[in-house]
């Protein structure tokens, strides 16, 4: 494995950390280097530790380590808060003008950039953030070439004066550290390759994969972490004949973007658990009715307001359970930032065929961490889309009753009625959240009560039987113990396999996207020794599931710290958890 | 086909289960005539309802339609017609619906402008639960839960629309069955949110708001010889707390809809069997 570098720049929210940090992923994108990057930030506009990491490499690299190469810091606190991931071989730019004195352990090469200064010299201080990037060029022994084409994409659109000044400025650091310093002793070297990846975040992939589908309205309310599902859609849905509105609040975008699924346009709305709080009210509406729509939620740290800007999976069981009555829906859990594309495709897919609500759960962690991939992991020719049993004007004949009414709500052996949209001819129907008949109209009839409970459940039997339920599979697969795992905890996981390896423990890894309907696991939870169960939640709502269906006790590892999983923190735990006796069945 | 539809090709077969009396009756017909004399018809029109008696109108209207939960028809009607500009777009509900656990659905729907029309049928009472107080209700109204009278003025949502800047408003009486009608016509056809509070008393829970008081005590603004587009006039009229109308309150006669201010004229039903041409553009956009 080629040697991977990690980099980061810390300081102050409103200090430009997160665009820096984006300008330097892009430029290594751009040199054919793997990027995966992560951010540590409070929940303030100004002020407050916020930092930047990136890691990377050559290889694929899918998540964060304990481990820190480079930093920028800007002020002392990002020095202290990384300390204890700094290791001999690893070098601190800071600017040695600027009123506080840096305490760096004398062990930790410090290099000292008038970064002010020469930024002032290339045009303006504000980008004494890219003179610190230059300086990392320099280090690292990375071409600045690449770093100018980031800065040209970033800055482009304001000018080529800004670009040309932005391009001096990352010079001038090179320049003043290949004066000033010899640190050939780092040793570090920066390989680039002919690849050329694609650099994007979960949120972005969401949306991105929302437009693939063909989705056309998005309604949303602001909230940390999702609210970058709805910035990348707004812009963009429009040159696909698309809308977005930001709604007064959650109910508000929930029955907007109803109103537009039974208009017939593919919709959607996201946000995060707070919101679906809020969203819950009408969920039920939207099965009832049997109407097609993708909620989204990107889970952050709960309960309450808990930690707004912080990761946690803990949405799970109100995913799952959450309403008044009895709800068939789907729910839907990308493990990786690719998937969150493909799998919000299926998700508009499977809510179109069976009429249901369908939730895609990502989280905080997978939101905001971008990662680079080959453009094909986005084919858009492999996008299928499949709108279930959507009638015509002729199609509709087939389904009227003896009195020429519309059976929006037929009674049919895969549960599955057909959907005719405004504007069909004599498709006019009613559609409510009372229990209605086939026609739509509210009933209390028992027989009919009945009838159509079990038709809207049926459709998720049906589904069970017809869709693939899969997993994805890492490790070895004639390992004893098996390790399970569900949403954005599968990169860490699939390092620590390397880790674990070096050790010589052999695991089996099982990555689950689906979590209701969920994939049947018993044999293989049967054929285990040890099964344990990986999540970022307190109470281990997926290792329930796990054990409530093969009816066996797991071994579990949670954590809820507000930080997702590093592969060599997994893999001890992995280890540890390995040596425990196994639980009383 | 809408040259000859009539207003029953608006009525379900289904019975309505109102109080015989209610005043939803003639809310209810006025609306399905209005439907019919704008060049509608069943399988263009949206008709969205909220809970309460007033939102049973759904059923027993023959449209493409859903009932929603409770105060959250608005929304619904703007992703419609968001979605779907070609379909005419009508929401209904009641006082308690719309103004009180709709209250801030109404204050945005209304400043969003979104061409669709929307009738209160304002009874001034919660009917379906049972004769509680509603936001219109007067403050010393007794009801089961304010047995010595409210004590909290009403909600003037007449003037809940104005402040939103709304671009039609306009108030009618279920009973007058012409002017209703009439009135409900120029909602849909204005360029906008057109929005109609109905006097549509409860004859079994209000015994204060009823038909002889609204005989007796309503002044018909076109008799008074009252310009719409005159904003002044408009508040003056609003702010009356003394005397009830009918008629059109204002209009902003340079109204222009939510959808056509934002560009959105397409049909946003269709959807390719791939993904929409020019999709890899946006995967170029990461590189
Ligand atoms: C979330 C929710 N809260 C409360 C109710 C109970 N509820 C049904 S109708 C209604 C009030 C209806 O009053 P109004 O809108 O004035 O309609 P009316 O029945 O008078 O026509 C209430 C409180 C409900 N269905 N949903
Ligand atoms: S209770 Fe009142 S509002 Fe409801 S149907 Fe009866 S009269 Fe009409």
């Amino acid at each position: 494995m080629a040697a991977d570098l990690n980099w980061a720049i810390g300081g102050e929210a409103g200090d430009g950390i997160d665009s820096t940090g984006k300008i330097f992923a892009q430029a290594l994108a751009r040199a054919g280097r793997h990027v995966f990057t992560s951010k540590d930030f409070a929940s303030r506009i100004r002020g407050g530790y916020t930092a930047y990491k990136i890691r990377t490499s050559v290889d694929d690299v899918q998540s964060v380590v304990d481990r820190l190469d480079i930093l920028v810091a800007l002020t002392q606190r990002t020095i202290d808060e990384n300390l204890d991931e700094m290791h001999e071989g690893s070098a601190v730019i800071y600017d040695g003008e600027r009123s506080w004195e840096a305490e760096i352990p004398e062990e930790i090469t410090a290099v000292d950039v008038p970064l002010k200064s020469l930024a002032e010299e290339a045009g303006g201080a504000i980008m004494r953030n890219v003179v610190a990037l230059g300086a990392a060029c320099e280090i690292t022994g990375f071409d600045v070439a690449y770093l100018d084409e980031a800065l040209e994409k970033r800055f482009g659109g304001k000018g080529s004066k800004i670009v040309e000044n932005n391009k001096e400025a990352a010079r001038l650091g090179q320049e003043y550290v290949a004066e000033e310093y010899d640190l050939s002793h780092l040793g570090y070297e920066m390989e680039t390759t002919d690849a050329d990846y694609v650099l994007l975040n979960g949120d972005e992939a969401i949306g991105m994969g929302a437009i693939a589908a063909g989705c056309k309205f998005y309604a949303g309310y602001p909230i940390t972490p999702a609210t970058a599902v709805m910035e990348y859609l707004t812009g963009r849905i429009e040159q696909f004949g698309g809308h977005v509105v930001q709604a007064e609040d959650e109910l508000s975008a929930i029955n907007m973007a109803l109103g537009a699924a039974r208009a017939g346009a593919r919709s959607m709305t996201a946000t995060s658990g707070p919101g679906i709080d809020l969203m819950t009210e009408t969920f039920g509406l939207i099965a009832t009715s049997e109407t097609p729509l993708v909620i989204v939620d990107v889970m952050r740290s709960g309960p309450s307001t808990g930690m707004p800007t912080k990761q946690e999976q803990g949405d799970l069981n109100m995913l799952l359970y959450g309403g008044h009555g009895e709800i068939p829906r789907f729910v839907l859990a990308p493990t990786t930032i690719d998937e969150c594309f493909w799998k919000t495709i299926e998700a508009f897919n499977l809510a179109e065929t069976y009429q249901t609500p369908v939730y895609l759960v990502g989280d905080l962690a997978m939101a905001v961490t971008e990662q680079t991939f080959p453009p094909e992991a986005f084919d858009m020719d492999a996008v299928e889309i499949d709108r279930g049993k959507l009638v015509d004007d002729e199609e509709v004949d087939e389904w009227v009753d003896e009195k020429g009414r519309f059976r929006a709500h037929a009674n049919t052996d895969d549960g599955i009625s057909p959907r005719a949209i405004p504007g069909t001819v004599d498709g006019a129907h009613m559609s409510t959240g009372l229990e209605h008949d086939e026609l739509g109209r509210r009933t209390e009839d028992t027989d009919v009560r009945v009838e159509q409970v079990d038709k809207r459940n049926r459709k998720v039997e049906t589904a069970i039987e017809r869709e693939d339920w899969e997993y994805r599979e890492f490790g070895d697969p004639d390992a004893d113990d098996l390790v399970i795992s569900w949403g954005s905890n599968e990169g860490a996981l699939v390092e620590a396999l390397d880790r674990l390896e070096d050790d010589g423990v052999s695991v089996r890894v099982l990555s689950v996207p689906y979590i209701f309907p969920r994939p049947d696991l018993t044999e293989e939870i049967e054929a285990a020794n040890d099964v344990i169960v990986v999540e970022c939640n307190a109470t281990g709502q997926f290792a329930n599931l796990i054990e409530h269906d093969a009816l066996t006790r797991v071994k579990r590892i949670n954590k809820y710290t507000g930080v997702r999983f590093k592969a060599d923190e997994l893999a001890a735990q992995i280890q540890e958890r390995l040596a425990e006796e196994v639980p009383a069945q | 086909m809408s040259s000859d539809v009539r207003f029953t090709d608006f009525k379900s077969d289904k019975q309505p289960t109102w109080c015989p009396g209610c005043g939803d009756f003639g809310t209810m017909n006025g609306m399905m005539k209005a439907l019919a004399n704008t060049g509608n018809d069943p399988d263009n029109t949206f008709v969205v309802a909220g809970i309460g008696c007033s939102g049973k109108i759904g059923t027993y209207m023959h449209s493409y339609a859903l009932h929603g939960v409770h105060g959250r028809a608005l929304p619904v009607g703007t992703g419609v017609k968001m979605a779907r500009p070609d379909i005419e777009v009508m929401v209904a509900g009641g006082d308690g619906d719309g103004y009180s656990i709709g209250a801030g659905h109404f204050v945005h729907a209304v400043r969003r402008n979104v061409d669709m029309s929307y009738v209160v049928m304002d009874n001034r009472i919660y009917g379906l639960t049972k004769g509680q107080a509603s936001p219109t209700s007067r403050s010393d109204f007794e009801t089961s839960t304010t047995p010595d009278g409210s004590q909290q003025p009403p909600v003037n949502p007449l003037a809940l629309a104005l402040a939103s800047g709304a671009t039609f408003i306009a108030q009618s009486f279920a009973s007058d069955a012409l002017r209703h009608t009439e009135i409900v016509e120029a909602a849909i056809e204005h360029d906008g949110f057109g929005f109609v509070n109905v006097f549509s008393p409860c004859v079994t829970f209000n015994d204060v708001d009823t038909y002889d008081y609204f005989r007796d005590t309503l002044i018909d603004l076109d008799e008074e010889g009252h310009d719409p587009t005159d904003a002044d006039a408009a508040k003056e009229v609003i702010l009356d707390a003394d005397k009830e109308y009918q008629g059109i309150i204002y209009q902003d006669e340079n109204s222009v809809p939510y959808h056509e201010l934002h560009g959105v004229t397409g049909d946003m039903s269709e959807v390719p069997e791939g993904a929409p041409e020019g999709a890899m553009d946006l995967v170029r956009e990461f590189y």
